[in-house]
């Protein structure tokens, strides 16, 4: 049988060496979660998975009522590019879903293999570690599913669940915890961001030949700008234009040193931090007095 | 005794099991919080365009149509021609029949027919795309095996083994009306009507509950008003780490200006 729509071969395990780095133990102090990977991490990690349940109906209902019909499979870049079958949406869900129907359905306590129900053990775990960090949480998958099933609140889901064993990358926690320190990704301390921002009214000055500011910590401002902090830093063609924008508009701005961040890292290891790191919009906001909010991201 | 176990006490316990367990599972899902705003673009922006959405979603699949059009044609046969055959079932069920069941009762017939062309053609497609195979478990073909022997049975009642329905109606309609009658239809009615059974105690523990879930999904059924805000019901107050280096009380002392005496 001919079917229109092209099927990439499958080939198992063909993305499971690509692995991230490890969490370290100074990142993880600063984020509130456990230093090293805790030694009762299956307890752990099936306790905060009780937790999210409850708190999620997202979660509950996309681990439930998926039918494998099989419309995500090859929708996912990730499996597009890997041909790893895990990384099709539905394979990457039955990751978790195995567990949770083991520990959390009838049928899998009852009779665990006719509903593929697994235990969590250190192969499951290293399974989520690979393939929960190769989704990208774009959530193209849930466009397509008849039911909206969104892998990318499953893909949350395994990582926070994680993360609260202490399980975790460097690429991640390391980021979440540079914003606390400096308030931004790229860990651009508040002089360097000052100095930045001279650097560059200095340039437009040379080339326009005109007084365009780049104000900082300006209370009372009306427009808080939080733009991406690489804008500060390699892509200063952006933040320049934001500059002459706001001054051909005559609108007074700023930018904050407390949050200079647009992207939000916490989204990619657990709901708290996520809160916290756009907590710091609003503090700021509150501190610099200003109006409105404008997100460069 | 089997007559009975098949036509009295099993019938009671599968309405109770269906009716308490998916019961169960949707109470669930209804009062489990939705913390954050997560739905699909483009979304509505009006009640009734979320009604709109949900409801093409649940009756002729469009996101799905978008994804795979041999999928979707395989679903969307199948479940119209579910409704049409479970409605077309009510004569067995009321009396006196209502004339809109009556009137359902040839294009019924005809869907009865057809019904195990689409089961056929989603349980072959598991098997030839090298993907479904692979994410393809046991309940999947149970479900397909399950739906094919229950429309494959019918069929062949209607065609070959004709039953006395005056027979089956009674019968059915005592169990409705809590006075079990115990008769003896032909065995090919028995088979048919256990596997009905059997789907409705499994229909609970099962993916089947898709048919409540759809309805539930976070994804589809909020609406796109980013004017306002979205409040998590379980929010609670930020917490600082001592560990951290620029905490909000530091940011206020430099805001005062006591930014000059920093190291450089």
């Amino acid at each position: 049988m001919k079917f229109p729509v092209p099927v990439p071969e499958i080939k198992t395990g063909a993305s499971r060496h690509v692995r991230c780095h490890p969490c370290k133990e100074k990142d993880m102090v600063k984020i509130d979660l456990p230093k090293i990977r805790r030694d009762d991490w299956k307890e752990a990690m099936l306790k905060k998975m009780a937790e999210m349940l409850d708190k999620h109906r997202s979660l509950r209902l996309y681990l439930d009522i998926c039918v494998k019909c099989g419309a995500c499979a090859d929708k996912c870049q990730f499996f597009l590019g890997t041909k790893d079958p895990k990384n099709m949406p539905v394979a990457r869900a039955d990751l978790l879903r195995k567990v949770y129907k083991r520990y959390f359905t009838l049928g899998g306590k009852i009779w665990g293999r006719a509903n593929e129900a697994e235990d969590l053990n250190d192969e499951v775990l290293e399974d989520w570690f690979v393939y929960f960090y190769q989704c990208s949480e774009c959530r193209r998958c849930s466009v397509f599913c008849p039911y909206g099933i969104d892998t990318a609140e499953i893909t949350m889901a395994a990582r926070e669940i994680m993360a609260a064993a202490g399980i975790a990358t460097k690429y991640v926690t390391e980021v979440v915890a540079k914003v606390y320190d400096t308030g931004n990704n790229l860990g651009i301390w508040a002089p360097a961001w000052i100095d930045n921002c001279k650097f560059l009214e200095e340039d437009l000055k040379e080339i326009e030949g005109q007084d365009i500011k780049f104000p900082v910590d300006a209370v009372g401002a009306e427009i808080l700008l939080v733009p991406p902090s690489a804008d500060n830093f390699a892509n200063t063609n952006t933040m320049i234009g934001y500059a002459k924008m706001f001054h051909a508009a005559g609108i007074s701005w700023t930018t904050s040193t407390y949050c200079n961040e647009g992207g939000n890292f916490g989204m990619f290891l657990n709901y708290a931090n996520m809160k916290k790191v756009n907590n710091r919009i609003l503090e700021a906001a509150r501190q610099l007095k200003v109006k409105k909010v404008y997100w460069g991201e | 005794m089997g007559a009975k176990l098949l036509y009295v006490y099993l019938p009671y316990i599968s309405a109770v099991v269906f009716i308490i367990g998916a019961g169960y599972r949707i109470w669930l899902w209804g009062k489990t919080p939705v913390p954050l705003r997560i739905v699909t673009t483009p979304a509505p922006k009006t009640r009734g365009g979320v009604l709109w959405r949900v409801m093409g979603d649940a009756l002729w699949f469009p996101s799905l149509f978008k994804g795979d059009k041999i999928l979707w044609l395989g679903g969307i046969l199948f479940h119209a021609f579910l409704w049409l055959v479970i409605l077309r079932h009510l004569r067995y069920f009321l009396y006196p029949i209502p004339g809109w069941v009556e009137g359902l009762q040839t294009i019924g017939l005809y869907a009865g027919y057809l019904i195990p062309l689409p089961l056929a053609l989603l349980l072959v497609r598991r098997l030839v795309t090298e993907r479904n195979l692979y994410i393809s478990i046991l309940g999947d073909y149970f479900a397909l095996v399950l739906l094919l022997g229950i429309t494959i049975s019918g069929v062949l009642l209607l065609l070959f083994f004709r039953t006395y329905v005056v027979d089956v109606k009674d019968m059915v309609l005592g169990l409705v009306h809590f006075d079990p009658r115990v008769s003896e239809p032909h065995w090919l009615f028995g088979l048919h009507f256990f596997l009905v059974m059997v789907l409705l105690i499994y229909f609970p523990f099962s993916k089947l509950m898709h048919s409540g879930g759809i309805f539930f999904s976070p994804t589809r059924n909020q609406r796109a008003l980013f004017e306002k805000r979205f409040v998590n019901p379980w929010d609670y107050p930020v917490s600082y780490n001592p560990n951290n280096l620029f905490p909000p009380d530091k940011y206020s002392q430099e805001l005062a200006g006591s930014r000059e005496g920093k190291k450089e």
